[in-house]
């Protein structure tokens, strides 16, 4: 079990309200799932009050990076102390 | 021989046609007008970038760089106008980036886009009129670059880049900067860039948000966002629910240029192994360290 450090960056932060939280988890798939218990409606509400509606987790429609890398390249899901997960919406259009 | 003759010709003309300005500072500057710079780029059969660039070489402002100078100093106009911008779309981020290029004073630009405009972009593609509906992007784009400096020269490809198109279509630029829609694209670019050795600015916005970053190829790049493995690449972001506005795209189309000057003249930081998120809705800017 570590104390990490989750950060909402961007529109997340506006929508929830809130810049960052702590949680203690055994691992990855821990830490995403209390994110969502903790999290996962107040955001789809949020953005559902301004027109915008979305399915599924937290995970599923956000870019996610441990200590700057993302998810997807990380080789273990093991968290150690003070590991810091930041979290904001993709951006692909210009 | 004949070409330092040349050369010579052209810095009497530039010094003997020069004024004094006195800026708002009480600063006294030689200057050259718009006027003047086509004049002798008239006679003696030279591009008003040469002209203008000589002139700079001999502590000579030409007026239209005047407010240039106290931020990048004459020697970054001097690299502005000696370089070479690819820039990949001229759609939202893309025409901006253009316009604002064309005014900062860049000797070269690279437009790459297959399409044309349609209503959808009178919101935020700059470029776009009324008027011009159904006109390819890089025309209108070429002919705008053209009416706000003589000095930039401009080469268009009217073609979608690909990953068999893109090195041989950027070749040259010093630079390549973002304006694209999708990320696959954005994945070949970078990819070119590497192969060219050159940096890439990329960039991309949804509603209120922007996000930006500056790629040299031995950076880590798009990678750390999105993964290693193309299988996993989202197809779209929020902006397909919340929008692309045109302040937005303003606001991040600025930010790209910035880091263009940046990389060009070596004044300030261009922004590596970092994202930047732009989240205007609350007027916040974040930065996060990017690992490999």
């Amino acid at each position: 079990m570590a104390l990490i450090t989750v950060r909402f960056y961007s529109l997340w932060r506006s929508y929830l309200g809130t810049d960052s939280t702590t949680l203690q988890a055994d691992d990855i798939q821990d830490a995403l799932a209390q994110l969502e218990e903790k999290f996962g409606r107040r955001l789809r509400e949020s953005l559902e009050t301004a027109g915008v509606h979305l399915d599924g987790r937290i995970e599923d429609y956000s870019l996610i990076l441990l200590n700057g890398i993302t998810l997807r390249n990380l080789e273990s899901n093991n968290l150690k102390e003070g590991d810091v997960l930041h979290i904001f919406p993709p951006a692909i259009g210009g | 021989m004949e070409t330092n003759r040349a050369d010579k010709d052209i810095r009497r003309y530039i010094a003997k046609s020069a004024e004094s300005y006195v800026a708002p500072d009480g600063k006294t500057y030689l200057v050259i007008s718009l006027k003047t710079a086509a004049s002798i780029s008239k006679s003696r059969g030279v591009p008003v970038k040469e002209v203008e660039t000589t002139a700079l070489q001999q502590g000579i402002i030409p007026c239209r760089y005047l407010r240039n100078i106290g931020t990048i100093g004459v020697e970054g106009q001097i690299k502005l106008l000696q370089s070479t911008v690819g820039v990949v779309g001229a759609g939202g981020l893309g025409s901006t980036v253009i316009e604002l290029l064309a005014r900062q004073g860049i000797g070269h630009l690279i437009i790459i886009d297959d399409d044309r405009f349609t209503e959808q972009n009178l919101n935020r593609q700059i470029m776009s009129t009324e008027g011009n509906l159904g006109e390819y992007k890089v025309m209108v784009a070429a002919k705008r670059v053209t009416e706000i400096n003589s000095a930039t020269s401009v080469t268009t490809s009217r073609e979608r880049l690909t990953g068999d198109n893109a090195q041989s279509l950027l070749s040259g630029a010093h630079v390549a900067v973002d304006g694209l829609d999708n990320l696959s694209s954005r994945l070949v670019v970078e990819q070119a860039c590497r192969q060219l050795a050159i940096p890439y600015v990329y960039a991309s916005i949804a509603g209120f948000s922007g996000q930006l970053m500056t790629i040299f190829p031995e950076d880590v790049g798009l990678s750390s966002l999105y993964g290693s493995s193309s299988r996993t690449l989202p197809e779209q972001g929020m902006e397909t629910k919340i929008g692309n506005p045109p302040a937005t795209v303003a606001m991040i189309a600025a930010l790209q240029v910035q880091e263009v000057v940046k990389i060009i003249t070596g004044v300030g930081t261009p922004v590596r192994n970092q994202i930047i998120l732009v989240d205007a809705r609350e007027c916040a800017i974040d930065r996060i360290q990017l690992g490999s």
